[in-house]
């Protein structure tokens, strides 16, 4: 009797002092909901079991007293083939020892489980059976509903392991050192049919494994498409800021969209979002001020073409860093390029000219010879695809605001400020010009839906229209689809 | 007992009692986590500086395996690698064991050279499956690199001189502190980078030069390490973000082993080396 209670005294000393300080320093333990094994005068622990390391996971959460009083249950026919692994977990873990297989002995360690139980014993089952594959849950076996039938006051204690799988994976020997998740559910009590109890326990561990907790997070990765983008076109004092304004901040309300103008706005579900500061912006902004400042065409030219530039170089920074689902452009630099070049244009080209000019600044030049005569008409195209720096993008939908001249005039007129050089009636009728031309060869020929807009009807009228025909033509397009989207 | 002994013990003593009180009281403290590392680092500074170097290097080298293995908990690996990771838990002693010796150039080399030749053949050694070999051979260098590494450089700063190594901690400790403080301020624009560098940089430069007696480091290189460390852990700090919202470490996920010794670390990784090799450079030192 005394020679017993020495031996629990050195099992539990052993437990406290020397097992659970090392399997906590090799593998960190992590214990959540430690709470639901207090005040259990006894329990049944059942958790996954993939490792051999998984018993003694177990053993470290439990509190003191239990140490001595608890019995996992594990094959007799697997350890005894270790005779020194057999003779160590008899004395530190007292195993109820069931062999499987065994015809006849079949009612054997059920009753000695529930011996254990009535004496106020704790029992550790993993209802498995034997070890899985790293990760996966088996089916469990059906000696556990019997057992709960049989003793249905013993409130059943789900526990979900994961990291010795990592650790001691089975078919290993070496462990590895890693974190250990221990999630413990609430106590169950089971009163139905065996085969209720059991799915009834199986659906309790499932949902612990999915509580995110004991979850790693998995690799994903996100397709970085380029958004499709809107350019609203038009003249200056068309109200094109305005419109795409509101386009963005209206077609954001599924997700979010993006707004480049004269300063880049992130919408999502309808509501302006602070955005970190990129770089570019920040040169394109100061750019656009100096270019704003110029007092004639020519001086204009220059820092106007590096703007334009640098916001659709901006586009692929957009992308990259906010990840909207719709750009919005006020402006398209590709066609504003394309117009511009209309406009500067002294020796008229003709529209197939154009058209090849803009298929330059998108990169493509096939079928174009170094001395094309395009490039001698457009000597900045050259340059331009020299430097690399023609691959501009089209967008996927464009909008015209079409206005008549003296209405833009009068309009930039009444806003007061310093004019640009090429705010006149005169210019701003021959850019208008140029836009409808820019815009109806380009529509024609890379297929992309146009909506001209009446720019001197009131907007709102105008905004429902538009609004619809974004959607129409931008569901459409498979890669919109946010919910298919990975 | 000089000084500098003094306040290296009443730092850790502080520290040891702070802990304690954490202990007690509960589990859940904002700092508490930090609190923690930091009294590990100074805990290894005291063992230093009162019984002898090289237990507590070997306190600095347990922490890097805790970090260690806390970051191979929280990545995703083939079963194969196993290997792999059983030569980076095994580059640590290796790597530690030179700072002991002050072997310089064996310290500076055994993981670039040796651990990240053996790595990759140690992987390839484990298994027959090809595919995700190139990423499984990345994730443990990376790691490696960082959590031992990265952080003995901490250890061999400390075998020049304790407040050395000391005087580093506590920089990025008030970096860290004000990083915190501003953790839920979103001005626009780039005030929100501004005030991340500049608010803490008089107290750094204020710190390491009020401290250049104990750490031998001359005022002028003090100034310059007070203006270069707010940067590094500015750097570290965004790095360490990155890798954090890939392994799924949130604030409000993290805990033990997910995220929480990788989360207080981050401003270290690269102040450390680069602290390192400044003084060692400019000093000359061994």
């Amino acid at each position: 009797m005394n020679a017993e209670r020495l031996a629990a005294l050195a099992r539990v000393l052993l437990h406290l002092a020397v097992l659970r300080p090392l399997v906590r320093l090799y593998c960190g333990v992590h214990v959540i909901g430690s709470i639901h094994l207090h005040d259990l005068p006894r329990f049944i622990l059942i958790a996954n079991h993939n490792s051999h390391l998984d018993v003694l996971l177990l053993f470290s959460l439990l509190p003191a007293r239990d140490i001595a009083r608890t019995h996992p249950v594990a094959d007799e026919l697997y350890f005894t083939r270790h005779p020194m692994l057999f003779g160590l977990m008899n004395f530190l873990l007292q195993p109820v020892w069931i062999r499987r297989g065994q015809a006849g002995r079949h009612d054997d360690p059920l009753r000695e489980i529930r011996g254990l139980l009535e004496r106020g014993h704790n029992i550790i089952l993993f209802p498995e059976g034997t070890r899985g594959r790293p990760g996966e849950m088996q089916a469990f076996k059906s000696g556990l509903g019997r057992l709960v039938q049989q003793l249905p006051s013993v409130p059943i204690v789900p526990v979900f392991l994961s990291g010795p799988e990592r650790v001691l994976p089975k078919g290993s020997l070496v462990p590895l050192p890693f974190w250990s998740q221990v999630l413990l559910g609430p106590p169950q009590f089971c009163t139905g049919s065996p085969r209720d109890t059991i799915r009834h326990l199986e659906n309790t561990l499932i949902e612990l494994s999915r509580s995110g907790v004991a979850r790693r997070n998995p690799r994903k990765r996100r397709r970085l498409a380029p958004a499709p983008t809107l350019a609203v076109l038009g003249i200056d004092g068309s109200g094109k800021s305005t419109v795409s304004r509101s386009l963005a901040q209206r077609l954001s309300v599924p997700g979010s969209a993006c707004l480049v103008s004269d300063r880049l706005e992130f919408y999502e579900r309808g509501e302006l979002k602070p955005l970190q500061p990129l770089g570019l912006e920040e040169a394109r902004g100061m750019l656009s001020r100096y270019a704003k400042q110029a007092k004639s065409l020519a001086t204009y030219k220059i820092p106007k073409l590096a703007e334009l530039l640098l916001r659709d170089r901006l586009l692929s920074d957009v992308n990259r860093w906010y990840a909207p689902q719709l750009v919005v452009q006020d402006g398209s630099p590709l066609l504003n390029m394309a117009a511009w070049v209309a406009l500067y244009d002294r020796e008229n080209l003709d529209d197939d000219t154009l058209l090849k000019a803009i298929a330059v600044l998108t990169g493509d030049n096939s079928g174009l010879s170094r001395n094309d005569p395009v490039f001698r008409q457009i000597p900045e195209l050259a340059l331009l695809s020299r430097l690399g720096l023609a691959h501009l993008q089209l967008p996927r939908l464009l909008f015209l605001l079409d206005l008549p001249a003296h209405v833009a005039c009068a309009r930039i007129t009444s806003r007061g400020g310093p004019r640009q050089p090429h705010e006149t009636e005169e210019k701003l009728g021959r850019l208008r010009q140029a836009y409808q031309r820019v815009v109806r060869i380009t529509a024609r020929k890379w297929n992309i839906p146009v909506m001209v807009i009446e720019g001197d009807r009131p907007l709102d009228e105008a905004l429902a229209k538009v609004l619809n025909f974004a959607q129409a033509n931008l569901e459409q397009e498979p890669s919109h689809d946010h919910k298919s989207a990975d | 007992m000089p000084a500098q002994t003094g306040a290296i013990l009443a730092i850790a003593v502080g520290l040891s009692l702070v802990q304690g009180v954490r202990v007690c009281y509960g589990r859940r403290w904002p700092f508490g986590s930090y609190l923690g590392f930091t009294w590990a680092f100074f805990a290894a500074f005291a063992v230093a500086e009162l019984f002898s170097f090289r237990a507590g290097n070997w306190i600095i080298a347990i922490v890097s395996f805790l970090a260690l293995r806390e970051y191979f908990s929280m990545v995703e690996i083939r079963l194969q690698d196993r290997l792999g990771i059983l030569g980076a838990y095994a580059s640590i002693p290796f790597m530690f064991h030179f700072v002991t010796t002050q072997w310089y150039g064996m310290f500076i080399v055994s993981i670039p050279v040796y651990s990240f030749l053996a790595i990759p053949l140690l992987v390839s050694l484990g298994g027959c499956e090809r595919e995700g070999t190139v990423f499984s051979i990345g994730v443990i260098d990376f790691g490696l690199f960082l959590f031992v590494y990265c952080m003995g450089h901490i250890s061999y700063l400390m075998s020049y001189s304790i407040w050395m190594a000391a005087f580093l901690i506590l920089d990025v400790a008030v970096c860290d502190v004000i990083h915190f403080l501003l953790r839920r301020e979103t001005w626009p624009g780039w005030g929100r980078l501004a005030a991340r560098y500049f608010l803490p940089l008089p107290l750094t430069v204020l710190l390491t030069v009020a401290l250049s007696p104990w750490t031998t480091i001359p005022v002028g290189h003090s100034v310059v390490l007070g203006i270069l460390i707010p940067a590094l852990v500015m750097m570290g700090r965004h790095t360490g973000n990155y890798v954090e919202a890939d392994l799924g470490v949130a604030e409000e996920t993290v805990g033990p082993g997910r995220g929480q010794i990788l989360d207080n670390l981050k401003s270290l990784l690269f102040a450390a080396p680069v602290v390192y090799h400044y003084l060692r450079y400019y000093l000359d030192l061994p």
